[in-house]
């Protein structure tokens, strides 16, 4: 028997649709100038702010969080080769699916691109080819090399993360401790080998699939590292952020604290908060929507990573469908394909990419014809691009909290016997005690993600509003393909979070 | 407009009350459970799909091992009609490791109650390849699916990472030296030249 979560109520569902509605035609018609820019300092904060900056001025806090996600990484992978290979019983399973991988999208809303400060996969390969725990390192083995033109992109990214969702969902890695291990093992490698080749990080930057998805997200955080007063990074000559001191190493994005205006490629590494002579960078509060709105730029590699992580995120959804399963059986059966049918998963995620794409290419160029603009498609393209990410985080955090909040219990059990030596299957009774174990009463899951639905639209509603003015000035009606490509895009993610959706172990 | 209204209900309607689907449903997988009937020892159990069949193949137990018995139970249904194929299938094992090819049959088994059941015992440990054949309207079919007896444990992703990284460093650390070297040969040159 497959234990099922409950999907969304219809008349929650009902809800969010006239919600999302009145939403979007409050956005498009009701005037309103660019967000704002109030920004709650954590550096100015009453009792805290003080000590809080000065614990993020010194590498302490940030080297224990890699040593203790380091020996967290290692368990994984001790786990996952040398335990059971029931999922639902080994921590690499767990650890790696139901708790960080949800955990990880959610706390990009809060915590920003944290994760890649700490990130074990980064710290194994600085240690291994710098040859330091922390801050400035003059040996290494690392030959510095510029990355190649055709790699300085984020299309090796997108690419491992199509792979990624391929081991997913078509190999069904989560399902699998010891290739959950090996995979974790291999990107430990790809890291080493690109730190080894590579000047700074161009693993985090270029390469990695999470890295990179943090970083699209992360235009949509609560956080942002920036600095306190932007008239002393105005008037500095130094730029240590930028270039570094004696001890800390140069920002390893080659970004310049005071021309900062989006997440995406910062990697929290630190090193411009420690490095500042002024003390002048921190980490402050913000609106979630002005970077995605306003500051981030478009650009067309970054524009396409966009899409494909809505895509990949909507293809989550599209895989549940009855219609996938019979479409899924009847190629297999045309094409000759037998086992896994992975040929015939890979032919449907290409076009499930290939769909999304052609959907959006089409709304981006009917809004073109229809305002008489003669831009470049590119452009606008690139703009509005922006859209495919509120949709895509709202609908990812949706999923994900479901997962989390459902899945999460029996951890404590697990961090006693991780390997799962000696265990039995779930029996149907313990399957049952986690279904109603949630971390959260099932009417609150039920009303966040209701509100993250509706906020993605909001966003993305505002996003069409305000991109406009860079690309098709004055641009009223002729906006509407964008807006139905969000409205049709946003349906989908309510009805497929209506659906009920299997344990993941 | 009342029309149009009472189409988009009807629409959202229609959205709404589509059967239920499930998630991560992917063939293939291996899945673990308990049975309902105690009697009956935890179970692996993977589907697949081949041709115009659904096969869901079953070990029992979860973990074998050697020299203990164990049992396989395949069931093969018509994709179109969900009817259970009623023919005979031929079971037979081959060790999976490398330079290893022989082929040994198990046995060919009639269909029981819709099951078709094999008995085993392996005198050693390691990863086997069970195969079931059979043929439907004058075709062959062909099923392997992995075995492994005895301790699943393996050391190999981390072997392969540990020396890919050492290898890779030490092939830089190799480059690096050359480099410094020409460097200072070059340095060298210039001063006596100056």
């Amino acid at each position: 028997m497959t234990m099922t979560h409950p999907g969304l109520p219809i008349t929650w569902a009902l809800g969010i649709v006239i919600t999302m509605l009145l939403t979007g035609l409050g956005v498009m018609l009701i005037h309103r100038e660019t967000p704002h820019n109030r920004v709650i300092r954590l550096a100015h904060l009453p009792l805290i702010g003080i000590p809080l900056q000065r614990l993020l001025q010194r590498p302490w806090l940030q080297l224990g969080l890699k040593i203790f996600l380091v020996a967290v990484f290692l368990l994984i992978i001790a786990a996952g080769l040398y335990g059971t290979p029931m999922a639902e019983r080994n921590f690499a399973t767990v650890m790696t699916w139901n708790i960080w991988w949800a955990a990880l999208i959610i706390s990009i809303f809060f915590l920003g691109t944290t994760w890649c400060g700490v990130c074990p996969w980064d710290t194994l390969a600085s240690w291994l080819v710098r040859h330091r725990l922390w801050g400035r390192s003059t040996s290494g083995l690392s030959l510095n090399l510029k990355t190649p033109k055709v790699l300085r992109n984020l299309w090796p990214a997108l690419l491992l993360l199509i792979i990624l969702t391929w081991l997913e969902l078509g190999v069904g890695i989560t399902t699998n401790p010891k290739a959950t291990a090996s995979l974790a093992l291999l990107i430990v490698v790809l890291a080493v080998i690109s730190a080894a080749l590579y000047e700074d990080k161009a693993f985090c930057r270029f390469f990695c699939p999470v890295g990179r998805t943090v970083g699209a997200y992360s235009q949509l955080s609560l956080i942002e590292l920036r600095p306190i007063e932007p008239d002393i990074c105005a008037r500095c000559n130094t730029l240590e952020c930028y270039r570094g001191n004696k001890k800390i190493a140069p920002c390893p994005m080659h970004l310049v604290m005071g021309r900062l205006t989006q997440n995406t490629y910062c990697t929290a590494c630190g090193n411009c908060l420690q490095s500042c002579p002024e003390q002048n960078i921190h980490w402050q509060i913000r609106s979630p929507s002005r970077e995605v709105i306003r500051d981030a730029r478009p650009r067309w590699d970054e524009a396409w990573f966009m899409l494909g992580l809505l895509a990949l995120t909507s293809f989550h959804g599209i895989t549940m469908l009855p219609a996938w399963e019979s479409l899924m059986t009847g190629l297999a059966q045309q094409i000759g394909d037998s086992g896994n049918r992975l040929i015939s998963f890979s032919l449907g995620l290409g076009l499930n990419l290939a769909v999304l794409a052609a959907l959006f290419a089409l709304a981006v160029k009917l809004t073109q014809w229809l305002s008489g603009n003669r831009q470049d498609f590119r452009q606008i393209f690139s703009a509005f691009s922006f859209v495919a990410l509120p949709l895509a985080f709202a609908y990812h955090l949706a999923h994900n909290l479901n997962h989390l909040v459902r899945e999460s219990s029996g951890l404590t059990t697990l961090m006693i016997n991780p390997l799962g030596n000696d265990t039995q299957p779930l029996s149907m009774m313990e399957k049952h005690m986690g279904h109603l174990q949630m971390l959260i009463s099932q009417d609150s899951l039920i009303f966040l993600q209701a509100l993250l639905m509706v906020f993605g639209f909001w966003i993305a509603m505002r996003i069409i509003r305000h991109r406009r003015n860079g690309v098709l000035p004055g641009a009223t009606w002729s906006l509407l393909p964008m807006v139905f490509f969000a409205v049709l895009i946003n349906l989908f993610h309510v009805w497929i979070l209506m659906q009920p959706m299997v344990m993941r172990l | 407009m009342q029309k149009i209204r009472l189409l988009l209900l009807l629409a959202l309607v229609q959205v709404c009350i589509v059967p239920p689907a499930f998630a991560h449903h992917v063939l293939g997988r291996p899945s673990y459970s308990l049975s309902e009937d105690s009697n009956t020892p935890p179970s692996m159990q993977v589907e697949t799909q081949i041709g115009k069949f659904f096969v869901t193949y079953m070990v029992f137990p979860a973990f074998p091992r050697a020299n203990e018995p164990g049992r396989v139970n395949l069931y093969a249904t018509r994709i179109d009609s969900g009817e259970p194929y009623a023919g005979q299938v031929t079971f037979s094992v081959k060790d999976d490791s490398w330079f290893s090819s022989d082929e040994e049959i198990l046995g060919t088994q009639p269909i029981d109650a819709g099951v078709f059941r094999q008995g085993f015992q392996f005198n050693k440990d390691g990863d086997y390849i069970i195969t079931a054949r059979f043929e439907a309207d004058g075709e062959p079919y062909v099923i392997d699916f992995p075995l492994t007896i005895g301790d699943t444990a393996s050391a190999t992703p981390i072997t392969v990472s540990v020396i890919v990284i050492v290898l890779f460093l030490a092939g830089i650390n190799v480059i690096k030296r050359k480099q410094l070297l020409r460097a200072k040969i070059r340095a060298d040159r210039t001063d006596k030249h100056a």
